[in-house]
């Protein structure tokens, strides 16, 4: 949790709720309102995105379903001037003409005659529209079609790359509890090692004459000013001593032969005869019990 | 002097928020004045069902009057109505058609307002929204103060109530919040108006320990006290906590206090321990380490006031202005608007001690600044005597109804419309210990999220007057006072 900077009497809600604001806001990278997040998962995508829904011949498929769908063209006629007063018969055509003076003053047949042929107009242009947006329709069910495709091609591929990042936590991890494991394990050897068999490049930088160090009764030989210290101890100090380096490398850390030293000038790596109490002001009793710890040359201590 | 409390319903077992509210006044009040109670033969709010007998009772020492209610409420009808005039353009008619379906239908509690409108000095009116409240501060004739006890929902849009509260001699709101509200509503910054609420009886001697060992309760708890119900937001408050517990490796549970009707999520650490007593209420608040406050819609909260009287901290539902700007001004809580903030927040209180202990700190003192009883009951007695050395009636006309026709005009905006037009958001000043008119100007003291850009929405063919201003203030166009027009 933040440490939130609240002095006793002087707490401002508001500042405090910036701050956990904020701190939601890192957490989650983009601030999205509550309701723009409900509507982002509102929108169902599966129904485009599951591969299994997209049909290989849908475009044929489309265009044999249109095929047989393709309505008959709609039915138009011709409206002219005379078209109201026409007809095969040639006296009632004359009759016609003649009375149409009379017909016009009961009422004005020219605006419906009018309205009429615009009407033929316009459903001669609705149809020739109707014709080419059959075509166009094509083209959009193309579109469409690709479109899904590549929808579901990159949900496959999203899918894939989810699996990726799982298996790479999975080896992350596999490999953090790893290192965790091993270091315990180097933590842990020396002192058995210690106890059983003294290293060879420990026995020479004793004094001459003097024994080898014998384990003490209580079980770990390895003591501090005569009190017994345990691995985990052992590594916690390590860590410690790994943190005031300043960030050396991983693998000097697990045992490369350069260490750096405050992080700019290279040393070669005190092994327990060169060891000396002056190595440290507060960690004296280091080198002694880093003789102690390393058995082997050969062996990574991960105490550099 | 002699004052009246009306309210919908009364009783010591009545425990609905603006009934205990009144209760609580009126016991008070009774200290100072001569208090007598006007109220229902009805205990239950949803029916208005004749329980109690009519006539006079004593409670708590003080007078109670009551009278029956006309009919029952017909719930289908009152949907209906409700819906017609919250969703939909309706009419005058089609709101006073749904005031009466609501009920408390009582003509005879209204006859006797108007029949001793005369012999009582002032009628002290609880919830506007109900009938006995609209009928009674006409009957009441220049006599009436009201105590809204508003809440931001669609009734508060409904055009008949605009003339009511500009017609009260007088307003007691619950919170800066609810004023700005209501005044935006009606344009009735002119009316004499204190923000006042209500103080809690905190028991002297708590015992923590006993509740906890009474239920078995182990390890910190945050609680809720209240009606379990989806329009409190217990619902979100369970997916919330739950979250919670998914996410946080925190050890608060949830102890849910009160009738419950939802279910209730089945998981070790939330706990219902049901309805309880006031002492038992008071031990389990003591116990917890906060109070959640999910509701939407509150007037005042006298819960979350009780959380601070005893120095807990409340985590409030930062979608209600009311909750918010209590918690901002009081800096004695925090809210939330969303699941991460509820979930983040309860996090920095449960591990923030400091941050606890301050909160708790700050809402004690809140509390006694501006709840305890003493303070309360200052404001009440001050208002009634400004009241009383003002003319008689104020100097404001009395908005009447339209006509018959008028009425019937379906030319009213939907109530959920014009309320979700109203200005939001918390008032960051504390509420003034002295009545005045004007307090605090909206203008002054609101963080508005929802200002509209023209005049409030104060319209209808009540008004006689006419607006001036970008907030609507309302200005009568002279005329004697008290002039009530023809209804």
């Amino acid at each position: 949790m933040p440490d939130f900077t609240v002095r006793s009497d002087s707490v401002n809600v508001e500042q405090i709720m910036e701050q956990i604001r904020a701190r939601i806001r890192e957490k989650r990278g983009v601030d999205y309102t509550e309701d723009q997040i409900r509507e982002l998962a509102a929108v169902k995508l599966e129904k485009f995105l599951d591969p299994r829904g997209v049909r290989s011949d849908l475009l044929e498929e489309f265009r044999r379903t249109q095929a047989a769908r393709t309505p008959p063209a709609p039915p138009n006629y011709a409206f002219g001037e005379e078209t109201l007063f026409e007809t095969h018969r040639a006296p009632l055509r004359f009759l016609r003409r003649l009375l149409n003076p009379i017909l016009k003053l009961f009422f004005n047949p020219n605006p419906l005659i009018q309205a009429l042929h615009i009407q033929a107009e316009l459903n001669t242009l609705n149809a020739q529209r109707e014709t080419e947006r059959r075509g166009l329709d094509q083209l959009h069910f193309e579109v469409l079609h690709n479109l899904v495709l590549e929808t579901t091609r990159m949900s496959i591929e999203i899918t894939n790359l989810k699996m990726r990042v799982e298996s790479l936590t999975g080896r992350l991890e596999f490999n953090e509890r790893r290192a965790r494991a091993l270091e315990s394990v180097v933590a842990y050897r020396p002192a058995v090692a210690d106890r059983v068999e003294p290293s060879p490049r420990a026995v020479p930088s004793q004094p001459t004459g003097a024994p080898p160090p014998a384990p003490p009764a209580g079980g770990s030989p390895s003591t501090i000013s005569g009190m017994p210290e345990g691995p985990g101890q052992r590594s916690r100090r390590r860590r410690r001593r790994r943190g005031r380096r300043g960030g050396g490398s991983a693998a000097a850390v697990m045992g490369s032969a350069v260490p750096a030293t405050g992080g700019s000038t290279p040393e070669p790596m005190p092994s327990a005869s060169a060891a000396s109490p002056a190595a440290g002001t507060d960690n004296s009793s280091e080198p002694a019990e880093a003789g102690a710890d390393d058995p082997t040359p050969s062996e990574p201590s991960g105490e550099q | 002097m002699k004052v009246a409390v009306v309210a919908q319903r009364y009783g010591q077992a009545i425990n609905g928020g603006a009934e205990l509210h009144a209760r609580y006044i009126a016991e008070h009040l009774a200290r100072h004045v001569t208090v007598e109670v006007l109220t229902t033969c009805a205990t239950d709010y949803v029916t208005w069902r004749n329980e109690l007998p009519e006539g006079l009772e004593q409670v708590n020492g003080v007078t109670v009057r009551r009278f029956r209610v006309a009919r029952e409420r017909d719930p289908l009808a009152f949907a209906q109505l409700s819906k017609r005039v919250f969703d939909e353009q309706h009419s005058i008619a089609d709101e006073l058609a749904w005031l009466d379906a609501e009920g408390p239908t009582s003509r005879a509690l209204v006859k006797h307002i108007g029949r001793h409108a005369r012999d009582i000095d002032y009628f002290i009116f609880f919830s506007y929204r109900y009938y006995h409240a609209y009928h009674g501060v006409w009957a009441a004739d220049r006599r009436a103060i009201l105590v809204p006890t508003a809440e931001r929902d669609a009734a508060i849009g409904l055009s008949i109530f605009r003339p009511v509260f500009r017609s009260a001699r007088a307003l007691m709101y619950n919170s800066p919040e609810e004023r700005a509200m209501i005044q935006a509503a009606a344009g009735n910054e002119d009316v004499p108006s204190v923000v006042v609420g209500v103080g809690s009886d905190v028991p002297p001697n708590l015992q923590p320990g006993r509740i906890r060992q009474k239920y078995g309760i182990h390890g910190p708890f945050a609680i809720y006290v209240g009606r379990i119900d989806e329009n409190k937001g217990c619902k979100e408050l369970f997916a919330f906590f739950e979250t919670y517990l998914r996410e946080s490796a925190g050890r608060l549970s949830l102890v849910l206090v009160g009738n419950s009707l939802l279910p209730i999520p089945t998981h070790p650490r939330i706990r219902h321990l049901g309805f309880l007593d006031d002492a038992d209420k008071f031990d389990a608040i003591a116990a917890s380490e906060l109070l959640i406050m999910p509701s939407y819609f509150e007037s005042l909260s006298m819960v979350a006031l009780e959380a601070w009287a005893l120095g807990r901290p409340v985590l409030a539902n930062g979608r209600c202005d009311v909750l918010k700007g209590q918690s901002i001004r009081s800096n004695a809580g925090l809210y939330y608007e969303n699941e991460r903030e509820f979930v983040e927040t309860l996090r920095a209180l449960e591990q923030n001690r400091w941050l606890t202990g301050s909160l708790g700190k700050n809402g004690r003192h809140f509390f006694r600044e501006h709840y305890d009883w003493p303070v309360i009951e200052r404001k009440y007695v001050d208002m009634l005597e400004r009241l009383s050395k003002e003319e008689s009636g104020g100097s404001r006309a009395v908005d009447a109804l339209p006509g018959w026709f008028a009425r019937r005009r379906r030319d009213c905006r939907a109530g959920s419309e014009v309320a979700a037009s109203l200005p939001a958001g918390p008032c960051r000043l504390a509420p003034s210990a002295r009545p005045d008119t004007r307090e605090l100007g909206p203008d002054e003291s609101h963080d508005v999220a929802a200002k509209p850009a023209a005049a409030p929405p104060v319209q209808g063919r009540h008004q006689r007057g006419r607006f001036r201003g970008r907030r609507g203030s309302y200005r009568p166009r002279g005329g004697p006072a008290g002039h009530r027009g023809s209804r």
